[in-house]
This record gives C-alpha cells, structure tokens and sequence, in this order.
C-alpha cells in the first residue's frame, strides 16, 4: 500500500477532531515523546498549556499521563505504537491500568506501517500483549472516518485505552454511509458463505480478498473489529450464526492476535465453525523493500491469501463438496 | 532519635513480628523522612482527600510498613490495623494501594515509577495555578532505574519549583551499583540539590520549608536498619525477614539504647 498524500490519515483525522473538544475543554492534554504531526501543530501553537512534549522519555510520559490525570486531566499520550505499548509495558500495567486512569494512547504504525525500518518499529504483538492488561481498551479503526468517531468514544469513556492507528493515508471504507461504530464491530460487506474477520488496514485486504473468491462463486463477507477488546461477542455471533465457514485476518503476530481472540471465543462458546486465521507465524521480518513485499514474502498479499482460503476449504472434510454446491448456486 | 520515631520504629517490630512479613532495615531508614514530611506538609488525616493538601508518594513501595505506622502516628487510621499487615481481608499489603489505604496517594511497589506520577502530579497542579506541593521518596538503590533519570530530566525541563524529591541515600547499592556523589549528580541535572542528615527531624523539616528554585532535591543521608545494630550491621540478611521471639526481644531492647 503506497501512501496517497491527499487522504488525510486516520491519525490525523483523530487529532482535528479532538483539537475541536480540546478548545472548549481545558482539561484535555496531549503529551507527545518527541513526535510531531500536521494535525499536532495547531495544539502546540494555541493551546499551549494542554500539549506537552517529554523529550524521547516514553516512560516518563505514562508516568507524567498518570499524574496529569489524578489531577482531572484527561490525558492522551502520543508515541509510534511500539514505543507506547511494549517499550513502556509495565507503566501501562501499573500506572495506567492497575490505577485504572482515564488515559488514551495513541500508538502510530500498527503493524507492518513502518515497512523498512524493521523489528524495532514494525508494531504485529502489540494486540496480544496490549489485551492482557487488565482494563486496556483496545481499538483499530480501518480508516479515517472510524478515527473520527473513536474521539466522542475515547473522549466519553474513562477507561484506559489504546488505539493503534495505521501510518499509511488509507482509503476511506465509510465514506458516504452512516456507520455506527460503537458496538465496536461494523460488518463491512454482507456474506452467505464465509466471513472475512479482519482488523485495520486488513479489512481493505479481505475486502479484495471477498472480490477474488466472488469469481469462485464465494459471496465471502467482512467484519472489522475496530474494538478488540473488550471484543464484541454478541455481534459477532449475531453475524457469525448462518455462515459454515470463517476466517481471521490479521497483519500481527497469530500468537494472541485478533485470530487467537476470535478462536478462544469459540472455544469458549461450543461454537465448531471451521476457522482459519491468517497472520504472521512466530517470526522478526527483516525483509526491505516496502510494506507490500513483506505482505507478500510472508503470505499476507491478496493472492496468497485467497490461496490459502482455498487450499484450506478443498482439504476440510466436505470442503470441495461445499465450494462447488457454492459455485453452481 | 525522638520518642515520635522510636515508637514508629517499635510498632513495625511488632507487625512484623506478629505478620511475618515486612522490609525492616529499608522502613527504618526512612522513618525520619515521612515523620518530617508529614509534621511539614499540608494535610488532613481525616479528609485524606482534601483539596488543599500537598502530595507525598512513597515510590520505594516495600518500605510500606513504614509508611502505614507514620500514617497511623499522625491519624490516618488506628495503628491496631495495621496489625492486619499482609493477612487476608487487610488493607495493608507488602506494597501500598491507593485504592485501600487512606493518605496513599499512588500505589508503587516497582521501582522507578512513582517519581514519575509524581512529575505529572506536580504540572497538573502547576496548570490549575494551584501551590500545592508533590514530595517524592525515592531510594538510592531504585536510582538504579533508569526512569528516576528520565522523571528527573523532564521534571527539570519543565521547571517544577512545587516539586521536591526526597532521596533515601542509605548506600543500599553500594554493592552492586552505587550512586555516588547524589548531590552533585541532582545539580547537573539542573536541580536545586542539597544534603542533609536522613535521621535528624528538625534538619529535614527545616530542608523540607526551604524555598529553592526549580526541582529540589533533599539527599538524605540515612543508615539502612538505624536504631537497632543487628540490622544495620547485616542489612542483606535482614533485607526482607521478620524476628521470631528472642530476636524480637533483642531488637527492642537495642532500639531502647538506640544501639546505632
């Protein structure tokens, strides 16, 4: 996926809507570790005493975030999403989380949207590790108009929360529609015979996926979970309930991701839906050449991943059966 | 050593003894500090919650016991409960809660990050154009961590002259990583830093009411397990142990004579 200057980010659509409630409420601060946004400029320039900027301290800003907010501030941290998630683990478990502060982070680059810069800043574990804090809310908007709306939500929600937003200027799925995002899950496109369960910028990939298997005769859905945790369980049964088979996609580590979620709400549940979850094996990618090679090095590119769908339908017990009943109805 | 604080030091003899359970050398080395923070402090025992009251976090967290029996000196609640210390039901863990213990601002316990709440603490109070003061303990072996320095650096940046960081300077790392000349490190860090004696009340509250410019900084010079020479002469295998009966007599009778 190549960035397209003329689509504002999600994060940047976050940030000019929150600026509007940071106006009218002085309690609302912003501590950024030294990164910088166009969307930022205008709270350093005319709100100085709500913007604050620690140095390359992440540590100190959880910590600074939890004292700004025993204070009544409602404070938003903003780092590249590794560095406000696993570099700082044990301020968000203590300071935030066991303390249980109104504290939004803001983490940018979620999984591979830092491409060529590696292990260091590629952000596939931080859903895992994120969700096993006790009281962390958990969201991924798949693009600038769900990030627009996680502002009234994160704003409205005392909750320790993490939102992981994409670094990438994405297209816009909601554009023109109404779309209510708060049971935490929209179903993107309306399936018969699977569900695609994806999460940020993946929901774009499984859409092109459901394009592909419709050539298979396949009318595959999608889901985005914008918030994973707490996950929307009722709505995704709701949705779940009539389709015989379901995939996760997700460009994150599978080790506890959205695809684990999902596979433990099953589990949990006596559901025995054949599920598949595609993401990235137990592995550091040090592979250059952009956000699409990794994609595709590591089966995560649409054509791989439509392969995979299909081999595993064909090798499922009935699978072949099934694909063909589908392909002449 | 004052009456106030000998008494302090005996009641977490006595809890520990009877709970089994507790940091001694580290508690009685800062016994002093809280008593001279909360004689100094604006404060209300019976509305732990004020609006108008200072803010002392105890960021060296296993030295709670300490903290609970200064707490219970000054009447934040009845030192009887204290007695509870570790059991099931109580409210008084190994490390301090914030949820549970009244006068326990921020619940610490690992090192190196209540120095930090405290700095947000300090500038969200300088924001409301409040003078109300954060104070910080904080151990020389937790200055092992390197968030202390990231807390020190920002709160000095920042200009925090409503916030003050008490440094418990009992050299408890002198055998793995010391922190040497604390003063002097304090000031380049552009802290208004000075030293005192960790056990003499009035020298810390007279420290305490100082006016100083930008961060203060207070080393307290301190001795681990002051006032019973047992602890202070084997502070490694008193780090975490409670007396059984005889050593529970012998201590006592050294904090009389005040054998250190």
């Amino acid at each position: 996926m190549t960035s397209t200057p003329f689509i504002i980010g999600m994060r940047d659509a976050f940030f000019d809507a929150l600026y509007e409630i940071a106006r009218t409420d002085r309690n609302v601060i912003i501590i950024s570790a030294d990164n910088g946004a166009p969307s930022l400029d205008k709270f350093a320039q005319t709100l100085p005493n709500q913007y604050f900027t620690v140095g390359i301290a992440e540590q100190q800003m959880i910590g600074m975030a939890a004292g700004m907010a025993f204070e009544g501030k409602k404070v938003y941290t903003y780092a590249i999403a590794p560095f406000i998630t696993t570099r700082v683990l044990e301020q968000q478990k203590l300071d935030v989380c066991s303390m249980n502060l109104p504290i939004v982070n803001l983490g940018i680059g979620a999984g591979y949207a830092y491409d060529i810069m590696g292990p260091s800043h590629h952000t596939v574990e931080d859903i895992s590790i994120m969700r096993a804090l006790p009281g962390m809310k958990i969201y991924c908007p798949a693009d600038a108009i769900c990030s627009r709306a996680l502002v009234d939500l994160s704003y409205a929600d005392p909750s320790p929360q993490y939102i992981r937003f994409d670094r990438a200027g994405i297209p816009n799925i909601y554009a023109g529609r109404p779309v209510d995002f708060t049971p935490g899950l929209v179903k993107t496109r309306e399936g018969r015979d699977m569900y695609i369960v994806a999460t940020g910028i993946m929901v774009h990939q499984a859409l092109k996926v459901s394009d592909e298997l419709k050539r298979d005769g396949l009318e595959v859905g999608v889901i985005d979970v914008c918030r994973i945790k707490p996950f929307p369980v009722e709505w995704l049964f709701e949705y779940l309930e009539e389709v015989p088979w379901v995939v996760t996609l997700e460009e994150h580590l599978l080790a506890g991701g959205l695809g684990g979620i999902v596979a433990e709400i099953f589990v949990d549940s006596g559901v025995t839906t054949p599920l598949l979850r595609i993401g990235q094996e137990d592995r550091f990618v040090f592979t250059y050449g952009g956000r699409s090679v990794i994609w595709k090095k590591y089966g995560l590119d649409v054509p791989s991943v439509v392969e995979k769908i299909q081999t595993w339908m064909s090798s499922r017990s009935g699978g072949v059966e099934f694909a063909k009943r589908a392909a002449v109805r | 050593m004052i009456a106030a604080c000998r008494e302090i030091r005996r009641n977490i003899l006595r809890i520990s003894k009877a709970s089994g359970h507790g940091h001694i050398p580290t508690c009685f080395s800062v016994v002093e500090m809280l008593y001279g923070v909360y004689q100094t402090i604006r404060h209300d025992p019976a509305n732990p919650s004020w609006e108008g009251r200072d803010i002392s976090i105890l960021s060296k967290g296993h030295a709670s016991l300490g903290l609970y029996c200064v707490l219970a000196h000054f009447g934040y609640f009845d030192v009887e409960k204290v007695h509870s210390y570790g059991a099931f039901g109580s409210d008084f863990g190994c490390h301090p809660d914030r949820l549970k213990v009244p006068g326990v601002e921020v619940s610490t316990g690992s090192l190196g990050h209540g120095i930090g709440v405290g700095v947000g603490m300090a500038l969200g109070l300088k924001l409301k154009k409040s003078d109300r003061r954060v104070l910080v303990l904080i151990g020389d072996g937790e200055s092992n961590e390197g968030t202390v320095w990231e807390s020190v650096m920002v709160a000095s940046n920042l200009d925090l002259d409503n916030f003050t960081i008490l440094f418990d300077n009992n050299r408890s790392q002198e055998r793995c990583l010391p922190i040497p000349n604390p003063v002097e490190r304090f000031r380049s860090f552009g802290c208004d830093s000075i030293e005192v004696d960790g056990h003499d009340v009035e020298a810390l509250k007279e420290a305490l009411s100082r006016r100083a410019s930008g961060v203060k900084v207070i080393v307290a010079n301190t001795i681990k397990g002051y006032g019973c020479r047992t602890l202070a002469e084997n502070i490694f295998a008193w780090h975490r142990r409670s007396p059984g009966e005889a050593e529970f007599q012998k201590l006592m009778d050294e904090l009389d004579a005040e054998t250190v």
